[in-house]
C-alpha cells in the first residue's frame, strides 16, 4: 500500500497500474473497479454482465489472480497491479489468433472474461491439460454454449507458449 | 449500490476501535464477495453505515503448521487452501471444502475467514430492496414456511427463521474439532454460530473480529472427507454438504466427527450417528445405520424432505471414503 491507512471514510486518490501503464483517479467508495476500468478509464473490453460475481464476465487480472472486477471495491485496489483484455493485443498473445481460429466465442459478450482466466492459468501454467482448463474456466458462464471451443482455443495458444520459448 | 463510508485499517486496534465508533453499524471487508453483492442488492433493513477493509492489516494470511496445531490467518484465501499440500494431506475435509466453494475466481477473491462469517443465502432474505421484511430483519415472519422452502432447513426453525447456513468450510473445519481465535475469546468453531440474536449468525459482538483458525493436528489414524451435493458442479451454494472425520483403533473407529450444513439454520452435528460409530467397523450396514440415526430428527418442509436423502447419502459416503 502506498497510501497512508487512515482518512475519512470518503472518496480516495488511489494509483494502479494496468496494463503497465500508471492511472491515478479518486474513487468513491461504493465504485467497483469493474466501473472505473470500463467507466472512468474507457478501457472497455472488460464486461458487465451479471454483475454479482456469478459469470466471470468481468474477469480481470490483478496481481497475477484471475478476479471479479465487479465484486471489487476500486478505492481497495490502491498500488495493485491489473491487467485486463486490451493488454492482450498490447502483449500479442497467442490466445488472441486461436480464439479466433477456433472460433471459441459467437455473441462475444463473455470472451474478455474467458480469455483474461485463460492468460492467468498460462501465466501460471504454461503447459495445462484439458482437466486443468475445465478446472480454472469453472467461473465463466456463456450462454452460447462455446466451451469446447474455449479448450482447444487454449491448449493450442499453450503450444505456442512453449513453441516461443 | 448503496451509499458507505470506507476505511483501510492499518491494525487490528484500529479496525476493533472503528467497529466501537460505528457501534454496531459497520461491517468488516475482506473479500468482500459476500458484503459487496448485499450492498449492491440494499439487503439490509438497517443498511450499514461504513465498511472497515481488514486487507491492509499485513500478516493476516499465513497457513502454518505448529507442533500439534494448525493455524490459519482469516485473509487465507480459499483457493490457496484448496491447492495446499499440508491440507490436502492431513486436513482434507478443509481442502476439498475449500476446492468445491464457489468458483475459481470467487475462491481468488475470497477469505476463510468470510467464508465462514457469511450472511444467509435465502432467496427471501437476499431479494433485493428488502422486499420480505422477515425475521432476520427485525419483522415478524418466516416467508419460507409457507412459500418455496425447496433449499430450506429440514431440521425446523430456530426463533422462527428456515434460512439454512450456506458455508461449506464450516462443516470441514467443525468436523475437523477447529477452534477460532477473535479479538475477545478462543471458542470451539462448533459453537461459533448462535440462534439467540436473529440479527446475526455468529457470536461474533459488533466490535469483535474473527483473528485465527486453529484446527488440532489429526493422529496418523486419522482420514477425513468433505462431499457437496449441488445443482452444477461450481459456482453454486450447497443444497447440502458434510464433512465428516474418522479416527481409528485397528479396523475400529475410535471417534467419529459429522458436520452436515445447509440443513439447518447453523451447521449441523448429528451426534447420535457419531456415538453409535464408536468402537464400529465402518461397514455398509454401519454407516447406513449412522446415517439413518443423523436423519432421525428431521421434520422436513412442504418441498424439501428429497433432502433427507441427500444428507443420508452425502454422510454415507464421506464415512466409507475415510476408510
Amino acid at each position: 500500500m502506498t497510501e497512508k491507512c487512515q482518512q475519512d471514510g470518503g472518496e480516495k486518490k488511489i494509483s494502479m497500474k494496468i496494463n503497465n501503464q500508471e492511472y491515478n483517479i479518486v474513487v468513491e467508495p461504493h465504485w467497483t473497479l469493474r466501473e472505473v476500468i470500463h467507466d472512468k478509464l474507457g478501457l472497455t473490453g472488460t464486461k458487465e454482465m451479471c454483475d454479482h460475481g456469478a459469470c466471470g464476465s468481468c474477469t480481470v487480472i490483478m496481481e497475477g489472480r484471475p478476479i471479479l472486477s465487479c465484486m471489487t471495491l476500486a478505492i481497495e485496489c490502491g498500488g495493485k497491479v491489473i491487467e485486463t483484455v486490451e493488454n492482450l493485443d498490447i502483449e500479442k498473445h497467442p490466445l488472441v489468433e486461436t480464439y479466433a481460429n477456433n472460433h471459441a466465442m459467437q455473441c462475444g459478450y463473455c470472451t474478455p472474461g474467458f480469455v483474461m482466466t485463460a492468460k492467468a492459468l498460462l501465466d501460471r501454467n504454461p503447459n495445462p491439460d484439458e482437466e486443468a482448463i475445465k478446472d480454472a474456466l469453472e467461473g465463466n458462464i456463456c450462454r452460447c454454449g462455446t466451451y469446447p471451443a474455449h479448450v482447444v482455443a487454449i491448449l493450442e495458444a499453450s503450444t505456442k507458449l512453449e513453441g516461443g520459448k | 449500490m448503496k451509499r458507505f463510508k470506507h476505511y483501510d485499517a492499518c491494525t487490528l486496534d484500529e479496525a476493533v476501535s472503528l467497529l466501537k465508533e460505528f457501534d454496531g453499524k459497520a461491517n468488516i471487508i475482506a473479500g468482500g464477495t459476500d458484503i459487496v453483492g448485499l450492498f449492491k442488492d440494499n439487503v439490509f433493513a438497517e443498511s450499514p453505515e461504513a465498511l472497515i477493509n481488514i486487507k491492509t492489516i499485513p500478516g493476516l494470511d499465513y497457513v502454518q503448521e505448529e507442533e500439534d496445531m494448525l493455524k490459519i490467518g482469516p485473509l487465507a484465501l480459499l483457493e490457496d487452501l484448496a491447492h495446499n499440500k499440508l491440507l490436502k494431506s492431513n486436513y482434507t475435509a478443509l481442502a476439498e471444502a475449500a476446492r468445491r466453494t464457489a468458483s475459481p475466481h470467487i475462491r481468488e477473491m475470497g477469505t476463510i475467514g468470510g467464508n465462514i462469517c457469511q450472511f444467509s443465502r435465502c432467496w427471501y432474505y437476499r431479494l433485493p430492496n428488502n422486499r420480505f421484511n422477515c425475521i432476520r430483519k427485525g419483522g415478524k415472519d418466516c416467508f419460507a414456511e409457507e412459500g418455496e422452502n425447496r433449499y430450506h432447513s429440514i431440521f425446523g426453525n430456530v426463533k422462527d427463521c428456515l434460512a439454512v447456513h450456506p458455508s461449506d468450510t464450516a462443516p470441514a473445519l467443525i468436523a475437523l474439532e477447529a477452534k477460532v481465535k477473535t479479538t475477545k475469546r478462543v471458542i470451539e468453531m462448533a459453537d461459533f454460530y448462535q440462534t439467540e440474536d436473529a440479527k446475526k449468525f455468529s457470536i461474533l459482538d459488533s466490535d469483535e473480529i474473527l483473528i485465527e483458525i486453529q484446527i488440532p493436528r489429526p493422529s496418523e489414524s486419522t482420514k477425513s472427507k468433505f462431499e457437496k451435493f449441488a445443482i452444477r458442479k461450481s459456482i453454486d451454494f450447497p443444497i447440502v454438504n458434510c464433512a465428516s472425520k474418522v479416527e481409528f483403533e485397528g479396523d475400529k473407529v475410535k471417534k467419529a466427527n459429522i458436520c452436515l450444513n445447509a440443513v439447518f439454520v447453523t451447521p449441523y452435528v448429528p451426534k447420535k450417528a457419531e456415538e453409535y460409530l464408536e468402537g464400529k467397523a465402518l461397514e455398509l450396514d454401519t454407516v447406513e445405520t449412522a446415517a439413518q440415526l443423523a436423519l432421525q430428527d428431521a421434520k422436513p418442509l412442504s418441498k424439501n424432505e428429497y433432502k433427507i436423502e441427500i444428507a443420508k447419502s452425502l454422510i454415507k459416503k464421506t464415512l466409507l471414503a475415510c476408510k
